[in-house]
């Protein structure tokens, strides 16, 4: 699965990357994680509050930190 | 998909939320009694002595604003998880400038904000149609009237100051969207903005579900985040309060940030900018202040200074915005705060 982490790169979205490589990692599966910290393609996706993470497209989180278990719950799910 | 949150929830994992309640009661009523005790009895110091009075204050204080702000912001982040900022920008899109400024303004007081999503956030109203001016009053509203900032000011002050706090604000944030919507500023927003809005749109994400136990876990969530990252700011406050309480004389503070003179609340603004602090920290400082004998337009206006006009959130609007637009923004926001300083300076 692709995982796209939104952010410019304040503490908290680092931090919510490195929840989401902690995922893929204990998932042991095959998924992508891209970062995508350039404004205007964070506008053109209609992101409004960062950090946020979409997952195959869909965003699943926004404007706060998930914790790697619940990034890990929906790779499983 | 039900177990989308599966994370060890601290809500689920035990009931100690419902302990949480009494034991906040049971501390925040011996909480004065202890202070006094330990500066009075334990430290033998003098009551209405100088360092008597700063170490009560230091020993009340910390507690206290500690106390206080766990439950605010509780309170405030469980509130927020009913408000995103895509509902927020759905009832303002095509809004006329007026009603669309007014909603703006109030809705600004309650969405989540952090300073980090200043930039998505200006540029997602705007290619939702939400005009300028309305974007702006939501940009002045959300750091200016802090919703914490508020809460801690009802649980200290009582309602009227937080009443006062909040209505100003409003007033501040829809007249100075207002203003910018009149002066047709849109020209003055980076080239790259301008593309940015007309770039053809790659699909919306939607919101997610959010349940009640996720909820009350993100509040709590929110309280260990904010009371842990804000505490040092705290002290720092309650060190300069007790100072203030201790050392400075009424009179001097009276000359100061009294009444009776033009330049105060002018000297409030000028102290407040430069002092990076958050909702919380400056609570201890306005609390000093008030009880030394500041009049409440100067403080009031200091405290708008030190939370509305943050430097961090102005250098990341400069990245949207050309120099007239955030000189503009920046000179109505900081007028609209001396007004009401002078305001409440002259009929209180």
């Amino acid at each position: 699965m692709l995982i796209e982490v939104f952010g410019p790169g304040c503490m908290k979205c680092q931090t919510m990357e490195k929840h989401a490589k902690e995922a893929v990692e204990k998932s042991g599966g095959e998924h992508q994680v891209v970062k995508i910290s350039d404004y205007a393609a964070m506008a053109s996706r209609g992101i409004l509050s960062t950090p946020a993470l979409a997952l195959d497209g869909r965003l699943k989180f926004q404007g706060r930190v998930a914790s790697s278990d619940e990034i890990l719950a929906l790779l499983q799910g | 998909m039900s177990d989308g949150h599966a994370r060890p929830s601290i809500f689920r994992r035990g009931g100690w939320l419902l302990l949480a309640l009494p034991l906040w009661v049971f501390l925040y009523a011996v909480i004065q009694g202890v202070s006094e005790w330990l500066a009075f009895h334990l430290l033998g110091l003098t009551p209405k002595s100088h360092l008597g009075d700063a170490v009560a204050f230091l020993a009340y204080d910390t507690p206290k604003v500690l106390l206080l702000l766990t439950l605010v912001v509780f309170i405030v982040t469980f509130i927020q998880t009913f408000v995103s900022p895509n509902k927020v920008r759905e009832a303002l899109s095509k809004r006329r400038p007026g009603l669309g400024n007014a909603l703006a303004s109030v809705f600004g007081i309650v969405t989540p904000f952090c300073s980090c999503s200043a930039v998505p956030l200006f540029i997602g109203f705007l290619r939702a149609g939400v005009p300028l001016g309305v974007t702006f009053s939501f940009l002045v509203a959300a750091p200016m009237i802090n919703e914490v900032a508020l809460g801690m000011l009802f649980a200290m002050f009582g309602w009227k100051i937080a009443a006062i706090y909040a209505g100003t604000g409003v007033a501040i944030a829809f007249t100075s969207g207002l203003i910018l919507g009149q002066l047709r500023m849109e020209r003055h927003l980076e080239s790259w903005v301008q593309d940015a809005l007309n770039a053809p749109s790659l699909g919306e994400l939607e919101d997610e579900k959010v349940t009640l136990p996720v909820r009350i876990d993100l509040a709590v969530q929110g309280v260990m985040e904010i009371v842990g990252k804000v505490w040092p700011y705290i002290l720092a406050g309650i060190a300069v309060g007790a100072f203030i309480h201790g050392y400075v004389p009424a009179i001097f503070m009276a000359s100061l940030l009294g009444n009776n003179h033009w330049y105060s609340v002018p000297v409030a603004v000028l102290i407040g900018v430069p002092l990076y602090s958050n909702a919380a920290g400056v609570m201890p400082i306005v609390e000093a202040l008030l009880s030394k004998g500041a009049a409440l337009g100067s403080t009031l206006a200091f405290m708008m200074a030190v939370i509305g006009l943050s430097l961090p959130e102005t250098i990341i609007l400069r990245k949207v915005m050309r120099q007239p637009l955030i000189a503009t923004f920046i000179g109505v926001v900081a007028l609209g705060i001396l007004l009401v300083g002078y305001l409440f300076n002259a009929i209180l």
